[in-house]
């Protein structure tokens, strides 16, 4: 696992040389420049740090605490799509936001969640699909699937 | 399709865009129709990346970090290191560096100076991310606000001058949060809306290790989302017996409902993972 500033450093700057790479492929029809290049960057450590297995605890807090908590001074307001998805999320059901929060921006895997959150795995997947999918579709950006029962 | 293929589909398709897929989901995903895929995968890694950017905070990066990725930069962008299928935009021909950082004013290069900003702000996306994700202490966040002592008040008597004078001020017992050796801890943190300001006392708060970890104060206030307390300071502890420490709040409070104390990395956070939280005060009624 690497747990230092240097290979957090070397990441960005992969993570830049990815821009510019993949830059011609961009499509400002389908996302901002913002966008696109997050999911460059979302690419790049995905392969990073995949394997890694980091926890968080499982403690039984406060209602107000079970989820991690950002400062409310540092609000992004990056681009239209993150203040879509921000408005998104808040429409979730609160399992469901605590998934993805979980998932996607402390990067825990499925398995971590249900030990941490004791939600059984199979319930995690659902909430992470359904919740995903719901998202997607308050952003307008694909219609949800029939088959999803959100 | 049947709803089981539809679950699995989208299933694999949300670990695609979360974590990456082993070789053998991959192989699973590669049987559904490859456009379905493609189209679906395309818009959920759109969805996926907001998210991300919605709830990450951007952090400026470290002036020596910016130095450096501006100074890779040509060599990033000669012919060889980009793919030349279609460029973009339209119709423009392949950047070379000196397209890219000549002086001269060109109506296409504008577009790309935008460009070197979203990327920077991005790559500090990405920065932050990765730190955050392996808990690693930032240059940038290494400002821990210090406790300020007046030169004429200790902070004991501003308490309880503050008491005395403002009619507004709440308060509130610190109960254990979830760290065992944490106990014993005992005290009350006292705040007033009118003045912004406020006391945390402490007894048994142990001292902490300045150079690797401080205590951080979360508001939790009636103004703001839950999942966005306002940051009430973070301070060091160097000195047993009992403790009183001004709030720095960054944000004004209005009718603050709950604080907490967590431990975090030295410099704080801007978003705690509420792994240890030394200390909860519930306030449980309000004076106006």
């Amino acid at each position: 696992m690497l747990q230092n500033s240097d290979d957090a450093e070397d990441a960005v700057q992969e993570i830049f040389v990815d821009v510019w790479k993949n830059a011609e492929r961009f499509d400002e029809s389908k996302a901002s420049e913002t966008t696109f290049i997050a999911m460059i960057a979302r690419r790049r450590l995905i392969d990073k740090i995949r394997y890694s297995t980091r926890r968080i605890s499982a403690d039984s807090l406060d209602d107000v605490l079970l989820e991690p908590f950002t400062r409310a001074d540092k609000t992004l307001e990056l681009s239209m799509e993150a203040e879509q998805a921000a408005e998104a999320m808040r429409s979730l059901r609160p399992e469901q936001q605590q998934v993805l929060r979980l998932s996607i921006v402390q990067g825990m895997s499925h398995q971590e969640i249900s030990e941490a959150t004791g939600m059984p795995l199979g319930t995690v997947k659902t909430h992470a699909r359904r919740g995903l999918l719901q998202v997607r579709e308050v952003m307008g950006l694909g219609k949800r699937p029939q088959e999803a029962r959100v | 399709m049947t709803d089981e293929q539809k679950d699995l589909l989208y299933d694999l398709l949300t670990k695609k865009t979360v974590y990456g897929l082993e070789p053998g989901e991959q192989a699973e995903l590669d049987r559904f129709d490859p456009e379905v895929v493609e189209a679906e995968f395309r818009s959920l890694e759109i969805t996926t990346a907001a998210i991300s950017m919605a709830s990450l905070e951007i952090e400026p990066l470290p002036d020596h970090l910016t130095s450096k990725i501006l100074a890779s930069a040509p060599s990033a962008l000669t012919p060889a290191a980009t793919d030349a299928r279609e460029p973009w935009p339209p119709n423009a021909k392949i950047f070379t560096t000196d397209d890219v950082f000549d002086k001269k004013p060109r109506s296409s290069l504008f577009g790309w100076l935008g460009w070197v900003a979203a990327a920077i702000a991005v790559a500090a996306l990405g920065f932050n991310l990765y730190t955050a994700r392996f808990n690693k202490p930032q240059p940038e966040q290494a400002n821990v606000p210090q406790v300020e002592t007046p030169r004429t008040l200790t902070p004991a008597e501003q308490r309880a001058e503050m008491m005395r004078s403002s009619a507004d001020v709440i308060q509130a017992s610190w109960a254990p949060g979830n760290v065992k050796e944490l106990k014993g801890l005992t005290g009350d943190i006292v705040w007033s809306d009118d003045t912004q300001s406020g006391y945390m006392r402490f007894r048994g708060l142990p001292v902490n290790d300045a150079k690797a970890t401080c205590y951080q104060l979360w508001i939790f206030d009636q103004t703001q989302d839950k999942a966005t307390p306002i940051d009430g300071g973070a301070f060091d502890v160097s000195s047993d017996g009992e403790l009183i420490i001004p709030i720095n709040a960054k944000l004004k409070a209005v009718k603050p409902e709950m604080f907490a104390i967590t431990i975090e990395r030295h410099g704080g956070v801007v978003v705690s993972k509420r792994e240890k939280i030394a200390a909860l005060a519930k306030v449980e009624t309000h004076s106006t």
